[in-house]
């Protein structure tokens, strides 16, 4: 039997565990990491709460969520859910959420149309494209996202005032206060949803019918025109839905309202006017984030081996498919994890509205800690930006995760 | 005879379509129908952006509007009666200044890197030709032009002393360039006895100064923070891992003006009254601990990327746990994610130009305010704009050229 060291034999049990000392015990010194760090870090933060908590009732600060079921009393420059001065705070916040999730979805939408074209563009066999996508993503992307906005918005508050604006085909409007577009009204909400409702489902079955085209494309080498097909049976689907619809509820489920101007201001009525906000804010964002997309896209592109292109033009397929069927499929795996992190950066950045006159989340709050308790405001516009990105975070993990099943089952 | 005779196929010249000027154009730009009415699209597309932008920039755009707020995009309202009573306090961030080009002259003659070389002599000649603006000397005097011309020297200065005395090892390069930092703000902040030194209080500080205050301690301070916080996340111990993984969601999950603003109301409640805390370390803090976030996750990826064979490798012949993190683990996970730091830097720089919703006059927020107060140059905003564009491209491409060269060097990509 070998000896334990003397110094080890003459320890008082105490000071040992298993027979190791304590302090070179890997389980004790783990151990008194985590419980002193913890303690460490509830005492910093029981600190700052007993010290903001003393310093509200020192200075006689407001605090507490009771503010929410009171008249806010300050209008909200852009709604998109009706809003009135004499509504709650809890309502005013609802209306800001509102603004920030759709500059957010809109804009994610946008830059990744815009970002995916960059990134093929950057990796075109044209010269003169790929360079052109090179200065446009290195210029974009390195200028801060507020110079940027600011830019827009001082050539936005020098265009002509509504009556003198451009106006182009009779249709849409520019002027300093925003667009004017032809919009599509509902001529009543269930003939509109039941259009809308079958506009989706048209769209569903076109896809299957492009799958399934495709695959016996495969299987017999035969050209069965998928995508065409597809599209013919989107466009049928909806044509048939839009006839029987107005058979059936004795109007047409959706007009188009044109922007008019009206009276001696020239204040337009009708259609959709973007205000300057809005657009301002969606242009920066999309520009901005589309060059990092553009980047993530050629990354992606250029992860999928060469001799992948090369074996599917050999095979006979066409550039376009080669894009659509063989690399972009295997790039995607790469792509998306970065771009939902672009998502993420979109949606927060779009807390800089109120540099252009845009009143989303934050500008709302910013403007509510004058009359509410700042600390409660900022814990609730907290959560709303945390519930954001947990969404984008949920939304992408499920196709990442999809793309990235199907994909290997396939092969 | 023989010499006369068609030469052996392989020893033919290739086709002149398919070498020099009319090969490259033919394989580049004219391949197929579709590819020249891509050229030609965008041919026509570049060269009337070339043709307006130049009219716009030569003839009709009227910089007259940047000339006017000349040194208040570089220090802001630092110089001015309200700061500094005299006006005499301009040669403190001119010594600053000057300090820098020495720390970046004696990188230089440490490394003796032609990186270095580059970066040290274009900030230095850059701050030198400033000497040459065409001011009138009542807007911009002799002695300003004279301590502008000094940076020379400074940056001779400071590769000398790199190069010939024992302060040329990367450690003691390290420190000289902590201490100039903490001088600088010194500096710039003033002491209250020391004759000449009178404090200018940091609500004057403003101006591009203030951008690269906040990114340099931003980048020095947030990479180590990012490192801790990355191993925390890493950690085997649940409750350092839930920690780390609180802060690191809860910074990242909201958007870095939010906290700005958030700072500004809550610090004060946090400290005591007279607490001196001032807004330019708030947002000092705020944008480190933002941006230690973003770090910790580009660090975690450096880490999960590497094989785990190296950790069990060093942990076979020895090394201790700390040691095996120290000098296995963390050089080769963070020389891998080079790009993505150096992109959360210049992120970070770019992200200075938020403090405007703290009231403080960066770079970019000079600029709208002039713009705002002064309506009579809304239709110069355009210039404005452009200007502080450029600005920030120069710092942020030279930051990436910066670490374009260091991958090289250090293969990055390549094994």
């Amino acid at each position: 039997m070998a000896q334990a060291p003397a110094s080890q034999r003459q320890l008082p049990r105490f000071l040992t565990y298993h027979g190791i000392p304590l302090w070179r015990n890997i389980v004790i010194i783990q151990w008194t990491a985590q419980i002193v760090s913890a303690v460490v870090v509830v005492a910093l933060v029981a600190w700052f709460f007993t010290n903001i908590g003393n310093a509200i009732q020192e200075r006689d600060i407001p605090y507490g969520f009771s503010f929410l079921s009171r008249e806010y009393q300050t209008p909200i420059g852009e709604h998109f859910i009706p809003y009135e001065s004499s509504d709650t705070f809890l309502y005013a916040l609802g209306v800001a959420f509102t603004n920030t999730l759709i500059v957010s979805v809109a804009g994610v939408v946008l830059a990744t149309l815009l970002g995916i074209f960059i990134g093929v563009a950057r990796l075109s066999n044209n010269w003169l494209v790929a360079k052109l996508a090179t200065v446009y993503i290195e210029f974009f992307r390195n200028v801060p996202l507020l110079v940027q906005l600011l830019f827009w918005f001082f050539i936005f508050l020098t265009l002509p005032p509504v009556r003198e604006g451009y106006v182009i085909g009779g249709l849409f409007y520019i002027n300093n206060g925003g667009l004017s577009m032809p919009w599509p009204i509902p001529s009543n909400i269930g003939l509109g949803l039941a259009w809308v409702g079958i506009a989706v489902v048209g769209l569903i079955a076109g896809m299957l019918v492009d799958k399934r085209l495709t695959a016996r494309e495969t299987l017999t080498g035969k050209p069965a025109y998928p995508f065409i097909s597809g599209i013919a049976a989107v466009a049928a689907i909806w044509l048939v839905g839009w006839i029987l619809l107005t058979i059936i509820g004795g109007d047409s489920p959706f007009s188009v309202s044109t922007p008019e101007p009206q009276g001696r201001f020239g204040r337009i009525e009708g259609g959709f006017t973007a205000r300057a906000g809005l657009l301002i804010l969606l242009l920066g964002l999309v520009i901005y984030t589309s060059a990092f997309i553009g980047e993530i896209v050629r990354a992606g592109i250029q992860s999928v081996g060469r001799g992948q292109t090369e074996a599917a033009r050999a095979l006979g397929l066409s550039p376009v498919d080669t894009l659509r069927r063989v690399i972009f499929p295997q790039a995607l795996r790469v792509i998306i994890p970065p771009l939902i992190s672009q998502c993420l950066n979109l949606t927060k950045n779009s807390s800089l509205g109120g540099a252009v006159g845009y009143t989303d989340l934050t500008n709302v709050a910013v403007t509510m800690t004058q009359t509410a308790p700042a600390v409660s405001i900022f814990m609730l516009i907290m959560a709303g930006y945390l519930a954001m990105s947990l969404a984008w975070s949920l939304v992408g993990n499920i196709y990442n995760r999809a793309i990235q099943f199907g994909g290997r089952s396939r092969l | 005879m023989t010499a006369n005779a068609a030469p052996a196929p392989d020893h033919m010249p290739p086709p002149r379509s398919e070498v020099g000027v009319i090969g490259w154009l033919s394989k580049n730009l004219f391949s197929g129908w579709f590819n020249t009415i891509l050229t030609l699209i965008s041919g026509a597309g570049i060269a009337l952006a070339l043709i307006f932008g130049l009219i716009w920039v030569f003839r009709d755009a009227e910089w007259g509007v940047i000339a006017q707020l000349g040194g208040r995009f570089i220090i802001g309202q630092y110089n001015t009666d309200l700061a500094c009573p005299g006006n005499n306090c301009f040669w403190r961030p001119q010594a600053s200044l000057m300090l820098v080009v020495a720390l970046l002259g004696m990188v230089w003659g440490m490394t003796r890197d032609d990186v270095a070389r580059n970066v040290a002599l274009a900030v230095g000649i850059a701050a030198a030709a400033f000497a040459f603006l065409p001011y009138g000397f009542d807007k911009m005097g002799i002695d300003v032009r004279l301590l502008l011309l000094a940076n020379l020297p400074a940056l001779a200065i400071g590769w000398a002393l790199a190069r010939y005395t024992p302060l040329g090892t990367g450690m003691r390069v390290s420190i000289a360039g902590v201490v100039i930092f903490i001088l600088t703000l010194l500096l710039l902040r003033g002491v209250s006895w020391l004759p000449g030194m009178q404090p200018v209080s940091v609500i004057y500080w403003g101006g591009l100064m203030i951008n690269l205050i906040l990114a340099v301690a931003g980048i020095t301070l947030s990479l180590p923070i990012g490192i801790a916080l990355a191993l925390g996340r890493r950690s085997r111990l649940p409750v350092v891992k839930i920690l780390c993984v609180g802060f690191i969601e809860i910074f990242r999950g909201v958007p870095l003006i939010t906290l700005l603003f958030m700072s500004q109301v809550l610090i004060p409640l946090v400290f005591p009254e007279n607490f001196p805390l001032n807004s330019l370390a708030r947002a000092g803090i705020i944008i480190t601990l933002f941006s230690a976030a973003y770090m910790a996750e580009n660090i975690r990826g450096g880490l999960q990327a590497l094989h785990p064979g190296q950790a069990e490798a060093a942990r076979a012949l020895g090394l201790a746990g700390w040691q095996t993190i120290l000098f296995i683990s963390l050089p080769q996970a963070i020389r891998n994610v080079i790009p993505a730091i150096v992109g959360q830097f210049i992120g970070l720089f770019k992200d200075t130009s938020l403090v405007y919703i703290i009231a403080m006059l960066d770079i970019v927020e000079t600029g709208r305010t002039f713009i705002l107060g002064n309506p009579e140059f809304l239709a110069n905003a355009r210039e404005m704009f452009v200007f502080l564009a450029v600005v920030f491209w120069i710092f942020t491409y030279g930051m990436s050229y910066i670490s374009g060269r260091i991958e090289d060097k250090m293969g990055v990509g390549r094994r």
